[in-house]
């Protein structure tokens, strides 16, 4: 493997109460436009009924693919996985605002930016990755919920709660035949594979518009469709044999 | 909808008008402070780099490190060193700094020309509105007495130079919005610990008892980042609350209980430990008064009554009895703020107090309840000298002690004077000086509010916006955020922590210490003023530990050196030294010595309790133009069970006409599994009246509009919850 790092996120599914602390942070970290947002808390809603009731949160954002769609259909060259750790990143200038890659991705993690004209979403904060900070919705996740860091170094923070996790989930997605996406989001503790939790409308009082703006066509591709039927699930055999295998 | 009001284009274009506005109208700060921050080396010669401070956003007063950029603040990270953030914050933490960059900020002195509510001012110079302010506050106390101005403020670090304000100028009457909050767990915890809020340790904690504490959405950050932590370690978590919030989500079990009912649930708990003597008995015997008679006093209120009232089965009480006397010291029975808000919740707190003293886990090494007094630091710092306050002999029109003989004078009863205006008794109010406090919102009730405002001469008002009291003044003072200004100290575990600017103050707000200074001089109470400006104030608290302010502006905080001795016995500061579960105190005014039951009020079958409490995206009724909290925030809207709906004809969406005995809204409802069926909830601080907040005007409707006003008669705690409600397809 030529990639040193593989740099993902470990999404603690029991410790996130919804409290959106990550997604003011990423807004001011990243000047991410007012309708618009680079991350999201997805609420699966209240289920059940009265007083049997359960309700949980799914954190969620770019999914760094190993394998990513938006790339490849990238024309300008701009949407590029970085060979030294993985993180797939937009070149803002070299970015010509087509928004195929926004179209292309399963997850609606990408929203073109109106006003500069050029595709943003999550970078995982390379900004500050540089000078050896956390990403900002990591760093003030008040519960604890949200991890990042290296998942080839089985003595990171993220190696270490997979290795500990009751259970680890992705949403690995057949995007064309016999290719995954391969997300680096690793969901642990928690099903986020039950109906309904995937990719959704949020319902921010101002994120409404941007999602209807650019993004409300695409729900459908995403959440009808084959999606979870598709989502691959990993067991926490499975991903210690893939430590195995990239040792 | 609302419609964003700055895109993100405008709001770097308010972020830079900043910059330029350094200190052209310097007075007490005349170094601009990037200049004193690069020589500080804590910004780079370019003026890049971490300033350290203290968050504003809340009253947990969070460590924040501001990264500042070119004389910007362009981002808040939480500090690591400081107990309270431990390097995270809040959403609203993490807002901070668009509060400050609101483009509905009061940036001048504003002098009103129109009507009172139309929201026509003029702007003025800071010596012709301070002039006016003094003059006018003048004119009353000579006409008719100091007593005849009121003052309200709460829970900020400059509150103690504006009580030399209200001290030095001789007004008994002083409105906190403590009375509207957490007067009933204050009080009790007062007369039964000798301490106003004990703190809480979760670090072994294995068994937590939150009523109504809705601990994930109404955040003190590291206290939830706490709370997460015990839970993923295994703790369990039993939650009282109507209401499925996303703490009864996170809970091991959650009793959606009846309102005003979590005290029968409590004392029946109270009943099964003692009974069967399962609690700390030596602890108990030593350090608690009425140890002897407390299973006799209790006799009545056995789970199976308790669930006659509550509907609570009575072996679930049981059980959850037994199973917190078993964690001991690692249960934790929350105190809470205002628990189900019920004029009942001074007795719902006592038996909160009760619980954790038969458990022993107060005080003792590894206790969960920490009932140990702030200064047990030892870190006293210093202040200016002042000279004594001036006598006062008029009643207080709050009706402490002469209505309310328990309430502690400094907690108050704020809405009895709100209803003392407007009485005229005992005598007339004719001026209200207020601070960075929003009665219009706060007090219940907002249409007799607005009635009292109406019988004054004279409103002045100090804030950061234009909230809805503002709205209604004659003289708004602009004064700087929370980033752009000195507070006095503040103590926290014994380190020493500094609110410092980190950006200069946008237009011509000033800090509230050059306010009060400003005010106090024209009133003729310089001595009770004596800082040349805000870092001389700061000196002057450092002067007797003989530490550094420059030392402390590096690096945010100091660790004074304090021999603090460890105590050789465990001493209550009540009258008896104890625990006082039986208080001879409560007795003696003529109310019950034990925790005791007492029938909460319940609505008619076509009514509904309506519920307040916190969401995790905003602060009171202060933060709901903060355009990047509005961003995140879910629709205001009022819950309603589907078994309310439907026969109502309402779906989500919907709008709905919301009717208490006072007042009247339209909201839009949301039909939710998530609360039982006789009981509604609102999001407060919504529905503001001010069209000088321009997110927050017109945004969902206000629960003060709705709530009526019931007062405890020992604590003065305003009960939120007993106000009932018809609800209507609009």
């Amino acid at each position: 493997m030529a990639q040193t790092k593989r740099y993902g996120f470990v999404i603690d599914v029991a410790r996130c109460i919804d409290c959106r602390a990550c997604l003011v942070a990423c807004s001011v970290e990243n000047e991410v436009p007012m309708d618009n947002t680079r991350i999201w808390v997805h609420d699966l809603g209240i289920k059940g009924t009265f007083p049997d009731l359960t309700r949980s949160f799914l954190p969620y954002n770019c999914m760094h693919c190993d394998n990513p769609p938006c790339t490849e259909v990238c024309v300008s060259g701009a949407t590029y996985k970085d060979p030294d750790h993985g993180l797939v990143l937009v070149d803002q200038d070299a970015c010509i605002g087509c928004g195929f890659c926004v179209d292309a991705c399963p997850y609606n993690a990408r929203y073109l930016d109106n006003e500069r004209g050029v595709v943003d979403k999550c970078n995982a904060c390379v900004q500050r990755l540089d000078v050896g900070m956390s990403p900002a919705c990591v760093a003030t996740c008040v519960g604890g919920s949200r991890l990042f860091g290296d998942l080839n170094d089985p003595t990171s923070e993220v190696s270490i709660a997979l290795k500990n996790a009751r259970s680890v989930q992705r949403f690995d997605l057949e995007y064309k035949e016999g290719v995954f996406t391969g997300p680096n989001i690793y969901y642990i503790n928690g099903d986020v594979l039950q109906s309904g939790m995937g990719p959704r409308m949020p319902q921010y009082t101002l994120a409404e518009q941007g999602w209807k703006k650019a993004l409300v066509p695409l729900m459908a591709a995403a959440v009808g469709g084959a999606f979870m039927v598709q989502a691959t699930y990993f067991t926490k055999q499975l991903i210690e044999g893939e430590k195995e295998f990239d040792e | 909808m609302t419609q964003p009001v700055v895109s993100r284009r405008d709001f770097l274009k308010i972020s830079g008008a900043a910059a330029g506005a350094v200190a052209a109208t310097a007075g007490m700060l005349r170094a601009p402070v990037a200049q004193a921050a690069v020589s500080a080396n804590l910004l780079d010669p370019d003026g890049d780099g971490y300033i350290s401070t203290m968050c504003e956003m809340c009253v947990w007063r969070c460590g924040v490190r501001a990264k500042v950029k070119n004389g910007r603040v362009v981002k808040l990270e939480g500090n690591p060193e400081h107990s309270h953030s431990q390097g995270k914050l809040c959403a609203r933490g993490q807002s901070g700094l668009m509060t400050t960059y609101d483009p509905d900020r009061v940036l001048h002195p504003l002098v009103r020309v129109g009507q009172r509510g139309e929201g026509k001012f003029r702007q003025a110079s800071w010596e012709e509105a301070l002039d006016i302010v003094a003059s006018q506050m003048l004119r009353i106390k000579e006409q008719f007495g100091p007593e005849a101005m009121v003052f309200s403020s709460t829970h900020n670090l400059s509150q103690v130079q504006f009580e030399n304000v209200l001290n030095g100028f001789g007004s008994p009457n002083y409105g906190t919005q403590r009375s509207l909050c957490f007067n009933a767990m204050v009080t009790a915890f007062l007369l039964t610990y000798g301490v106003e809020e004990p703190a809480r340790n979760y670090d072994t904690v294995k068994y937590i008892l939150y009523v109504g504490r809705n601990m994930a959405e109404a955040i003190s950050t590291s206290e939830t980042s706490g709370m997460v932590e015990a839970l993923a370690r295994g703790a369990k978590l039993v939650y009282l609350d109507p209401r499925f919030t996303k703490t009864a989500a996170l809970a091991s079990e959650w009793i959606p209980i009846r309102p005003g009912t979590d005290l029968a649930f409590l004392l029946g708990m109270i009943h099964e430990i003692v009974t069967y003597e399962l609690g700390d008995c030596e602890f108990v015997k030593k350090y608690v008064v009425g140890c002897e008679e407390l299973p006799a006093a209790m006799a009545e209120y056995t789970p199976e009554w308790a669930e006659s009232k509550c509907g609570v089965p009575a072996d679930t009480i049981r059980r959850i009895a037994r199973e917190f006397a078993a964690a001991k010291t690692d249960a934790l029975a929350h105190p809470g703020w205002r628990t189900s808000n019920f004029i009942n919740s001074f007795q719902t707190e006592r038996a909160i107090a009760t619980l954790n003293a038969i458990s022993g886990n107060v005080l003792v090494p590894g206790g969960c309840l920490i009932a140990d007094s702030p200064e047990a630091s030892g870190v006293s710092l210093g202040k200016p000298p002042q000279p004594a306050y001036p006598r006062v002999s008029a009643l207080r029109l709050d009706g402490v002690p002469w209505k309310y003989p328990l309430v502690p004078l400094k907690l108050g009863v704020f809405q009895e004077i709100r209803e003392a205006i407007i009485t005229g008794q005992p005598y007339q109010a004719r001026g209200w000086f207020i601070s960075r406090q929003n009665p219009v919102l706060s007090i219940p009730d907002r249409k007799r509010t607005l009635e009292a405002m109406g019988k004054l001469d004279f409103i002045a008002v100090v804030d950061v916006i234009m909230n809805d009291t503002a709205w209604f003044a004659d003289v708004v003072l602009p004064e700087a955020s929370y980033l752009e200004r000195y507070d006095p100290l503040h103590v926290v575990d014994g380190r020493i922590f500094l609110r410092q600017p980190v950006i200069e103050p946008q237009g011509e707000a000033r800090s509230a210490l050059w306010i009060y200074k400003q005010l106090g001089e024209r009133l003729g109470l310089g001595d009770f003023f004596q800082y040349a400006d805000e870092e001389d104030y700061l000196r002057q608290q450092l002067a007797p530990l003989g530490l550094d302010l420059e030392l402390l502006k590096t690096r945010g905080y100091l660790d004074p050196h304090i021999e603090v001795e460890e105590p050789t016995e465990i001493r209550f500061n009540t009258p008896s030294g104890k625990i006082e579960i039986y208080s001879e105190t409560l007795g003696n005014a003529g109310f019950s010595p034990w925790p005791t039951w007492e029938e909460p009020a319940t609505p008619t079958p076509d009514r509904f309790y309506l519920l307040t409490g916190k969401v995790a995206q905003h602060t009171q009724m202060g933060t709901q133009n903060n355009q990047l909290l509005h961003k995140y925030s879910d629709k205001p809207r009022i819950w309603l069970h589907p078994s309310a709906a439907e026969p109502r004809g309402v779906l989500t969406n919907d709008l709905v006409r919301v009717r208490s005995d006072v007042g009247e809204v339209v909201v839009q409802a949301l039909v939710t599994e998530a609360i039982r069926s006789d009981c509604v909830y609102m999001t407060p601080g919504y529905g503001h009246l001010s069209k000088g907040l321009r997110t927050a005007y017109n945004n969902g409707a206000s629960d003060s509009e709705l709530h009526v006003t019931y007062t405890d008669p020992v604590s003065g705690g305003q009960a939120l919850t007993q106000t009932f409600v018809t609800v209507e397809k609009a």
